[in-house]
């Protein structure tokens, strides 16, 4: 974005945020300050990979939409697209403050320098979330301008001036109208309205709440949407990159070896504690890989037992992370249920590999990043390369599956050694085997329960130990973790709604010898997992049916209330009440996270001796979806993503490395394994709340409640097959 | 030697033993067929070969003299998407979309063998195909209706 198409002006909104006006290229543009939306998520500026300074809240404002002399409004996407629909829906939350028809938006993704830069990245499910009030601020006061400009040229009053599909309407005579495209290209001095625009009120929505068929569908459906992995440029080349035989390893020293001689491969590049070789073809780097000579410094192998171990040694440790009244002394003498769950370490298995095209140029660097993180990925960029942040510049591609595995990147790193090695473009895929071997895994969890009931079936004390892997604190710098108290990524999902008069959960976090970061939903689908069966067996000894044990605990808060009507609302769905066919048995769970509640019944039976789930229903409160048809596609992928974990999914070491090179050794859910899902969205208000994770967060205790019901075998560790 | 995709004739340098997938993405350009394990596993490089669903990762590109390769770039008539297409845009099936080129060919050669497939042909088609966004009930929607819009169109 050149300097003279920055807006001129700037003036303070009534919530703080800076709104910016200027001309750009003969249409009206207007920006937005980042800034203190984003500041909640200050954290999320820490989870680049280099560390380097955080991404500054940017001091100026950036450019977000451009209305074109055409009247076709540009949008610039500060999200990146990984499937989770979040184009889409931000656009109909501009086109419906814009007073534009959906037709009328195009998009386009923005790079790490802008126009519009968001330092948090795509993650945690708050895209929408987060930007829903700034993004209908700053497109209302675009609005309220075109109304007061198209008024003026109408010669009516403001008040008289309607605007409806990009146009502002004379409401006395609606033959009378002037389209925006015509507004903006009439010379004038753009001013910001005097007061602060009113925002289009919920029950005028046409575009917000609407199913929209998604944006980037169309190229999708065709084979020609551009991935990471896709990215190509002229003369550009492949990059491969030696790996540690195990986990931990260093590499002591290297040597080309014969690599050098092997046909087409242009350059082998050894830096300190890297081995990489560049080529003309990707299988040809690879091949040349194994000609390299290698000296690894090997730690002591370690196994999975003693990954088991270190969790289960720590089972009394731990911070505080809900607390009310006093559990451990509430406990003692009380007859007491007791109970450990387990999950086990698991991969993302997202199925487009890390991928990074890198071209190093003397004066500038770009790079195409299958990423979440661009910005992050930008800072990493200059300070391994030297230089100034302005002169790199990531642009983010489609991502082939995110899931929290694309919020680091480092594969952008490789590529860009790789490229300053040789002056040219080079593009770095990961293999399957790479990936699995070579990435963090969601942690493991071992999470113990003590409870005690009183003689109504009603919990009285509940305590939780919960201990975890790393997943918020593998990213931040030791010397900050103090800052945060605990990893509230480990523990999302682990703290109960219900009320329990003595309550006590704490939250230990152990230090592993293989990488653990965020995962989708992060500790959710875990946590959930072992809080919820645990409830199911309080409810089992309180001899009270699981969904009336569930409400009946519920506190009377408006949380509370929006649980129960989740839990009813699923009930309904499932005809809880009824009596399932014979030879299948329900299981109930629910959970809540960034704010969305959802609460799933799964029906489970055998096929011959293996465990079938047949069907689940599922009731999600979103607040309000902005696109109901994605927020449903989110929740029948997220509860198949945690059934595959449920089922099968579990990464195990050997000597020291992860044993599952490809998915021979993990699979997953395939379509044959898939239930039937019905998803309901209950709506509880004006405000969206987070969409990608939340939904997935009950299936797997719903599935494992349902296994119980089946079986009468309370199963207390996933996976719960093979 | 030569190789025919999408009814188009291209001469490759590349040495017979390598995998189609690699020719397709990195020499001809088409990455709409995708690498996803290089193992035959998890069905995202699927494209047909004389009509029948292949992994590309899995094929030297020795064996395919003479033979009519399709990708998802040729699966459209132009601009006239194929039903397939149109059934995985009309349920909006597609979340991240890189399984969808392998998910889209093997449905397409399931309909072209068997234009009235049951359920448990189509799940006997598909459950090759891994999709990790988890899109699988509407896949499973989708090939039918792929199914009944052939039918319209034949009729």
């Amino acid at each position: 974005m050149s300097e003279s198409a920055r807006p001129p002006r700037w003036r303070m909104t009534r919530r703080g945020f800076l709104i910016g006006l200027g001309l750009a290229g003969g249409g009206l543009a207007l920006g937005a300050l980042f800034g203190l939306p984003a500041a909640r998520l200050a954290l999320s500026d820490l989870l680049g990979d280099g560390f380097g300074p955080p991404a500054t809240l940017p001091k100026e404002p950036n450019l977000w939409f451009a209305i074109q002399p055409d009247g076709q409004v540009m949008m610039t996407m500060p999200k990146v697209e990984m499937g989770q629909g979040v184009h889409t829906a931000l656009a109909q939350i501009a086109a419906e403050e814009l007073g534009v028809s959906w037709e009328q938006i195009q998009i386009a993704q923005a790079s790490s320098l802008g126009p519009v830069r968001d330092g948090a990245g795509t993650s945690a499910s708050y895209s929408v979330m987060g930007l829903f009030p700034l993004l209908r601020e700053t497109a209302a006061t675009l609005r309220e301008m075109l109304r007061a400009a198209g008024a003026e040229q109408l010669g009516i009053e403001i008040a008289q001036a309607q605007v409806s599909d990009g146009a502002v309407i004379d409401s006395a005579d609606p033959t009378r109208r002037i389209g925006f495209g015509t507004l903006v290209s009439l010379p004038r001095d753009w001013q910001p309205p005097a007061e602060a625009a009113p925002l289009t009120p919920p029950e005028r929505w046409r575009i917000i709440g609407q199913p929209t068929p998604r944006l980037d569908l169309p190229a999708k459906i065709r084979g020609l949407a551009t991935y990471g992995y896709d990215a190509r440029v002229e003369g550009m080349l492949y990059g491969a990159v030696a790996r540690p035989p195990r986990l931990g390893a260093r590499l002591r020293r290297a040597a080309p070896g014969t690599a050098r001689e092997r046909p087409g491969v242009v350059e082998v590049v050894i830096r300190d504690g890297f081995a990489g070789v560049v080529a003309e073809s990707r299988l040809t780097a690879y091949a040349a890989l194994n000609d390299l000579e290698l000296e690894w410094e090997l730690p002591p192998p370690f196994s999975q037992q003693d990954i088991d171990e270190r969790l289960a040694a720590q089972a009394n440790a731990g911070t505080p992370i809900q607390k009310r009244g006093d559990a451990t002394r509430a406990l003692q003498g009380a007859r007491v249920i007791e109970a450990t769950y387990r999950t086990p370490l698991a991969a993302h298995a997202n199925l487009e590999p890390q991928a990074a095209l890198v071209d190093v140029q003397t004066e500038r660097v770009r790079a195409w990043v299958s990423t979440q993180s661009p910005i992050q990925v930008a800072n990493t960029l200059a300070s391994l390369l030297g230089r100034k942040p302005e002169t790199v510049e990531v642009i983010p591609t489609y991502l082939g599956g995110g899931f929290g595995r694309k919020i680091t990147t480092v594969v952008a790193s490789e590529a860009a050694l790789l490229s300053a090695a040789v002056g040219r473009p080079v593009h770095v895929g990961w293999t399957r085997t790479e990936e699995f071997r070579h990435s963090y895994l969601r942690p493991p969890t071992y999470a113990t329960f003590r409870a005690a009931l009183d003689a109504t079936g009603t919990i009285v004390a509940l305590e939780q130990r919960h201990v975890s892997g790393n997943v918020l604190f593998e990213l931040i710098p030791a010397p900050l973790r103090w800052l945060f108290g605990s990893d509230f990524g480990a523990w999302r999902g682990a703290r109960l709604v219900y009320a329990i008069p003595d309550l006590l959960v704490t939250s230990h976090i152990v230090d592993l010898p293989v990488p653990t970061g965020p995962w989708r939903g992060l500790g959710l689908l875990a946590n959930t997992f072992a809080v919820e069966s645990f409830i199911d067996e309080l409810a089992v000894a309180a001899k009270i049916d699981p969904l009336e044990f569930r409400l009946r605990h519920l506190p009377n808060t408006p949380v509370g209330r929006r649980f129960r009507a989740t839990l009813l609302a699923v009930a309904e769905m499932s005809n809880w009440s009824e009596t399932p066919l014979p030879g299948r048995a329900r299981g109930i769970a629910c959970s809540i996270d960034m704010n969305t509640i959802a609460a799933h019944v799964a029906e489970v039976g055998y096929e011959g001796d293996r465990l079938r789930v047949y069907r689940v229903w599922a009731a999600v409160d979103p607040g309000i979806a902005i696109n109901p048809d994605g927020l449903i596609a989110q929740t029948e992928g997220g509860i198949m993503m945690g059934l595959s974990a449920t089922l099968f999914e579990r990464i195990t070491i050997q000597d020291g490395q992860i044993a599952a090179g490809n998915f021979d050794r993990y699979p997953l859910l395939t379509i044959a394994d898939a239930p039937e899902v019905q998803v309901q969205l209950l709506r509880s208000g004006d405000q969206p709340f987070g969409g990608g994770e939340p939904p997935m967060g009950p299936i797997a205790a719903a599935v494992a409640n349902a296994l119980f019901a089946l079986s009468g075998e309370r199963r207390r560790e996933l996976p719960l097959l093979g | 030697m030569e190789l025919i995709i999408n009814g188009q004739r291209f001469t490759v340098a590349a040495e017979p033993a390598r995998p189609l997938l690699y020719v397709l993405r990195d020499e001809l350009g088409l990455t709409g067929t995708k690498f996803g394990c290089g193992a035959g596993i998890c069905g995202a490089c699927t494209v047909h070969v004389n009509g029948v669903a292949t992994r590309s990762c899995q094929t030297m590109i020795s064996t395919l003299a003479g033979a009519q390769i399709t990708t998802i770039e040729g699966l459209a008539n132009g601009e006239r998407l194929h039903p397939v297409q149109q059934a995985f845009l009309e349920l909006q099936v597609p979340q991240c979309g890189w399984c969808m080129s392998g998910q889209m060919m093997a449905a397409a050669a399931l309909l072209a063998a068997n234009p009235s497939p049951t359920r448990d042909d189509m799940i006997a088609a598909m459950r090759y195909n891994y999709c990790r966004c988890g899109t699988y009930a509407r896949i499973g929607r989708a090939v039918m209706r792929a199914a009944e819009l052939m039918k319209e169109g034949r009729q």
